[in-house]
């Protein structure tokens, strides 16, 4: 991707001519320093060059600024900037072009010149040709695709490159789920893709000619078969990943609160972080490595800083890395770890380069990058203030110089008197530092303090404190200047008491004494889980739903941080397990979110033992449940576990993403399947569910819906339960899982099974007696077969004969017939499960079909048959089967068309020959 | 170890060395012939490639600046993997930073064995007044693990030259050596031939150096 330009100038003929033929004048030019620039090769057309023709080309230094300004020896100035050589001309425009690189020479005995390969000649009157070089930059998919496109003159290598994709993908239906061979795997396929290419004459004879191009073309061919094989390559790069990515998930979910401070970045970066972040996080939609090491390297280049002089600054790595892993803990993406690995490891056209182009540069940065978050070397810091004191408040550097610790220190060995050190901050520092004795004692005695001041007062003053307590911060006076507000510094009447009381209130906090942010002591506890001191706080009378300003209660924040022993404390004091903050997330919410396993399996298990209900489906403000959570940040245990607790992974958020499209990895898609129904949820289907059900407000179901529900509240969670049942039903068809369907559907699927394996016997013997129920006779009167409307529809008509014939799935198919399912029964377009099986070309359950009375004729809305489709789509194999069983040749669609003149229309050669041959056969 | 197209070796090399010594200025010093007298440089700075052609031996060195922050130094290994040389800065005016180099010798030894050529940068010798790292040991030491040591000013512009010089022309030793004894190594060399297949991309044998 550096796609700098390249030769041997060694081989250069301007440059062998001057060395051999002028060894004078070379000699000369090496001992004095002069620069030599030798014109790229192609750029001068053959001739003999004169001795002006390299005297033009060799420039002396000036004596004042050497490094930019030069002179010829044939007499002319030339300035040096920014790579671009200006010869002034005594008319007309100056002469320009572009050093194409340098390269220092050192001779046998270490003589060292620098040699400027540059874009055209030095010279005004030069017929150089116009070989113009191609300084092409791969920048995209596009681009390689235009190379591949014009360089071979035609779309032929593109082709040919997609069909060896296409069959690689046939004869590799499941990808190897293992980096390395997967790399493998792939790297063969590169290999094939590069011949390919390079078996067209013309990409070769160009490669041929200059080395710059075979590097663009091997990097093209490279980024095309990316592109084409992305959908199915990086699931299993995922796949092979979802460890790593869990915890690396865990760890930035951890510090996503982390601040821009907390890393040491410099202030003058804090304003490109924005818009570097904006370029990162699209790292996702790039399909090849070449985009996505570009967007890396765009984001790095839009961290940059001015000078005073408005010249852009770039960076050390000093200052890089922290505001990359700032970028990358920012970016919300779940899956850093397999973008590496694909980054890292598919990128074949610089393999042989080792790590020495920028691409690898990159890819490492961000490798490091990774690295650095993982290491937890950062997690000191997942929350600014507990970074503090945690770091300097250890038993061994409390005799430390920190100015901060002193101060500390020295209040807590005069904390009973200097009542000015107890405040709220001060506390709750005692309690991060975890002195939980010092705590327990200035809170209790406070508390007294408070009581005792209470039982001095009378009942009216009482009720006048707490009325202009509510009504705070009217004034809002600190200690120092609460003596002018008094009537008289001595004074106590009812307003002056009620001014001290309150002041002291606030200097004496207690256990239900909040900071600016609404944070209780319990709160403070529960965040840094200090189990000890959550304990005494709860029995000091600390509210255990106390909220904060973002309706935080302690239960959040332990959930959040991973302290399963300060949530347990809370859960057994009564802390609102389902209670939501102000993003409406639930302490699971949190737990999963942050990857607590432990604090998701206490959540869990307290309710179940408790007797109290868990909303395991609850859904957040972007109506994510926690097991969106769980699949998207790819923590497989957690998943399992709301899974196994009655999580459904069906449910749609506002994006209308299930878990299921969160899902990155196959692990967790996995897992996600492995869902059973929860027979609980469908009884209690409340008219809030009917709303997360997502229907569109004028959708046909929507309306039918509100109907229902303005009518008979009781209709309503029916009909809601038997849309999502069939909502189930079909996705389960759709992923293949035969088992579930039946499950959902009511049939018995291992006594299918049963059956299948001894088969007709058993099924046709008569029952022993009308009413007997002997293992033998049960299996053959209510065997698999099922009380549930098999014959069900969703809103587009479709039944599950339909997806089972779409999906190809024959076993069902014969389940579902053999339950009475309706062959011929049709979708609102009016195809029939035939139809579909045509479509998709899935011969057996054609035959099936067919076999089972299914009409070979039926026509849908467009007129077609399901030989029509067959003609259409190409699918060869169904054209076979259906031609076995005579469809009717002559029958003609809505635009009056015959099948075979469908075929023909779409050039499907073998099915035209397969319908001559049936009916020249007839 | 990778030779390119037409025989030219691209050699990585990193620069390590605690923070302020002088990577930085060393690596411009030597790129850009320029010296900052302020702490702060280019993102190519961190990245920079320069062709050399020594005798008609054509090298293509990328060389990478770290960050030299104690907290970034379990970064080290993601960075020097895969280097065919590693230039280890000191500072002659502070002890602690030539205790550094030692560190970084042994982790380096440990990690990529005798394949690295190792060079120790005795560096900022326009402070020769301040010095308090003594001479004779940091070239004995150099000596001892087998490395070169030179001594070098960013700032003058004295050593840098050399510094780099040698230490490319012993890498190019060093590969010359290893592709003749080593015959596993010579088959992982690749080498394009304009009508011939596509590289052999198993990218792993091509490149570890270890
Ligand atoms: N006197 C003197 N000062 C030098 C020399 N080389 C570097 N410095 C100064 O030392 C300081 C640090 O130089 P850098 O090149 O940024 O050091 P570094 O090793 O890259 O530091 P980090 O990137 O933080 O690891 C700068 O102020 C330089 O001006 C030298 O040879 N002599
Ligand atoms: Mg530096
Ligand atoms: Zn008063
Ligand atoms: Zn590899």
């Amino acid at each position: 991707m550096d796609g700098t330009y390249d030769e041997i100038i060694s081989d250069n003929p301007f440059f062998v001519e001057l060395k051999t033929e002028y060894v004078n004048l070379f000699q000369h030019c090496i001992t004095q320093s002069w620069v030599i620039c030798v014109p790229r090769i192609g750029s001068l057309s053959t001739r003999v060059f004169t001795v002006e023709d390299f005297c033009a080309h060799l420039l002396v230094p000036s004596d004042e600024l050497p490094e930019t300004h030069y002179s010829t020896l044939t007499e002319k100035q030339v300035t040096v900037t920014n790579k671009v050589i200006t010869l002034e001309v005594t008319k007309g425009l100056p002469l320009q072009s572009h050093i194409l690189f340098e390269e220092t020479f050192y001779t046998e005995d270490f003589i060292k010149y620098k040699v400027w390969c540059i874009e055209t000649p030095l010279e005004p009157t030069a017929n150089f040709s116009d070989n113009t070089i191609s300084k092409e930059y791969l920048t995209s998919i596009n681009d390689c695709i235009d190379l591949l496109w014009t360089q071979a003159a035609g779309r032929q290598v593109l082709d040919q490159i997609e069909h060896s994709v296409q069959s690689f993908l046939k004869s590799h239906p499941t990808l190897p789920v293992a980096v390395a061979p997967l790399r493998d795997t792939v790297s063969e396929l590169y290999t094939q893709c590069l011949q390919i290419a390079l078996q067209n004459r013309r990409l070769r004879d160009k490669s041929k000619s200059c080395k710059q191009v075979l590097e663009n073309i091997k990097l093209a061919v490279e980024c095309y078969m990316q592109h084409l094989l992305f959908d199915a390559l990086f699931k299993p790069i995922c796949t092979c990943c979802a460890y790593e990515d869990s915890h690396l998930n865990k760890k930035i979910r951890n510090m996503c609160d982390i601040q821009l401070r907390d890393l040491d970045i410099k202030k003058e970066l804090y304003h490109a972080v924005p818009r570097a972040k904006q370029i990162l996080s699209k790292i996702d939609t790039y399909n090849t490595v070449l985009e996505k090491v570009l967007c890396v390297k765009q984001a790095l280049n839009a961290i940059n800083k001015k000078d005073d002089s408005n010249n852009i600054v770039l960076l050390t790595a000093d200052d890089l890395l922290p505001v990359f892993v700032f970028l990358v803990i920012k970016s919300g993406l779940p899956n850093w770890y397999s973008q590496l690995t694909y980054m890292k490891e598919f990128r074949f056209s610089s393999a042989g380069k080792g790590d020495a182009d920028e691409s690898a540069f990159l890819i490492t940065t961000l490798e490091a990058v990774i690295e650095h978050i993982q290491s937890g070397a950062l997690t000191g810091s997942p929350d600014p203030e507990s970074y503090y004191y945690e770091s300097n408040l250890t038993e061994e550097n409390v005799n430390g110089t920190r100015e901060r610790k002193n101060s500390l220190t020295e209040s807590i060995s005069t904390s009973d008197t200097n009542g000015k050190e107890e405040t709220l901050e001060y506390i709750f520092e005692l309690i991060k530092a975890n002195h939980c004795e010092q705590v327990q004692a200035i809170l209790q005695k406070n508390q007294k303090h408070l009581k005792a001041m209470q039982l001095n007062e009378n009942n009216v003053l009482k009720i006048t404190m707490e009325n202009n307590l509510t009504d705070d911060d009217d004034d809002d006076d600190s200690d120092t200047e609460i003596y002018h507000k008094l009537c008289h510094p001595l004074c106590n009447c009812k307003k002056c008491c009620c001014k001290i009381s309150k002041n002291l209130l606030k200097t004496s906090p207690t256990v239900t004494s909040r900071d600016s942010h609404g944070l209780t002591a319990l709160h403070v506890a529960s965040i840094h889980g200090k189990a000890n001191i959550v304990e005494s706080l709860i029995e000091m009378g600390a509210e255990v739903n106390a909220t904060d300003l973002n309706e935080c209660t302690p239960l959040h924040y332990a959930s959040s941080r991973g302290h399963q022993n300060a949530l347990l404390l809370l859960l057994h004091t009564g802390a609102n397990i389902n209670k939501a903050n102000i993003d409406k997330n639930t302490p699971l919410h949190m737990a999963v979110n942050n990857g607590h396993l432990n604090c998701v399996k206490a959540l869990i298990y307290f309710a179940e033992h408790s007797r109290r209900k868990i909303r395991i489906n609850c859904v957040n403000e972007s109506g994510n449940t926690p097991l969106h959570l769980a699949s998207k940040w790819g923590y497989e245990g957690i998943a399992r576990l709301l899974i196994e607790n009655g999580a459904e992974p069906s449910l749609q958020n506002r994006y209308n993403k299930t878990a299921f499209d969160y899902a990155h990895n196959l692990k967790i898609l996995q897992v996600l399947k492995s869902c059973t129904p929860n027979l609980y949820e469908y009884i209690h289907i409340t008219s809030k569910d009917v709303k997360s059900l997502n229907c569109k407000p004028n959708s046909p179901v929507g309306v039918k819906l509100q109907k229902l529900k303005i009518n008979e509240n009781n209709n309503v969670s029916k009909a809601v339960e038997n849309l999502k049942l069939i909502d189930r039903i079909l996705k389960a068809i759709s992923y293949g899982d035969v088992k579930l369907a039946c499950f959902y559907m009511n049939i018995n699927y291992s006594a299918y099974m049963d059956m299948k394996n001894k088969p007709e016997t058993s099924q046709q013997s008569a029952p022993c007696h009308p009413l007997c129920e002997c293992s033998v006779c049960k299996k053959n009167t209510d065997s698999y077969s099922s009380d549930f409307d098999i014959n069900f529809t969703d809103t587009n008509g479709f039944t599950a004969l339909h997806y089972a014939a779409r999906y190809g799935s024959d076993e069902l198919c014969k389940i579902l017939i053999h339950n009475k399912a309706n062959v011929n029964c049709i979708n609102k377009k009016n195809q029939t499960p035939l139809h579909l099986a045509a479509l998709n070309n899935k011969t057996y359950v054609i035959r099936l079909l067919l076999d089972s009375g299914a009409n070979i004729n039926a026509i849908d809305m467009a007129g077609n048959t399901p030989l029509h489709d067959v003609c259409a789509m190409g699918n060869i194999g169904a054209a076979k089967v259906l031609l076995s069983y005579n469809p009717d040749l002559s029958m003609l669609n809505g635009a009056d068309k015959t099948a075979l003149t469908l075929a023909k229309e779409k050039v499907h050669l073998t099915i035209i020959d397969l319908i001559d041959k049936y009916t020249n056969g007839i | 170890m990778a030779t390119a197209p037409s025989g030219t070796h691209n050699f990585k090399v990193v620069l390590l060395g605690e923070g302020c010594v002088g990577k930085t200025s060393l690596l411009l010093r030597y790129i850009e012939d320029k010296f900052n007298d302020k702490h702060l440089t280019t993102l190519q700075a961190t990245f920079l490639n320069k062709r050399l052609n020594i005798n008609g031996k054509r090298v293509n060195l990328s060389i990478w600046d770290t960050a030299g922050q104690e907290k970034f130094h379990a970064l080290g290994p993601i960075y020097y993997r895969n280097s065919n040389g590693a230039i280890l800065v000191y500072d002659i005016t502070d002890e602690d930073s030539f205790g550094k180099v030692k560190n970084w010798v042994k982790e380096l030894k440990k990690m990529l064995g005798s394949d690295i050529v190792l060079t120790i940068a005795g560096n900022k010798i326009d402070l020769e007044h301040e010095r308090t790292v003594p001479l004779e040991e940091a070239e004995s030491y150099a000596n001892m693990v087998g490395a070169q040591h030179f001594y070098t000013s960013a700032k003058l512009n004295q050593g840098v030259e050399e510094l780099f010089l040698d230490l490319t022309r012993t890498m190019i030793e060093r590969y010359e050596q290893n592709s003749q004894t080593d015959v596993n190594r010579t088959s992982q060399v690749v080498v394009v031939d304009d009508e011939a297949a596509p590289p052999q991309t198993s990218c792993c044998s091509g490149n570890k150096t270890n």
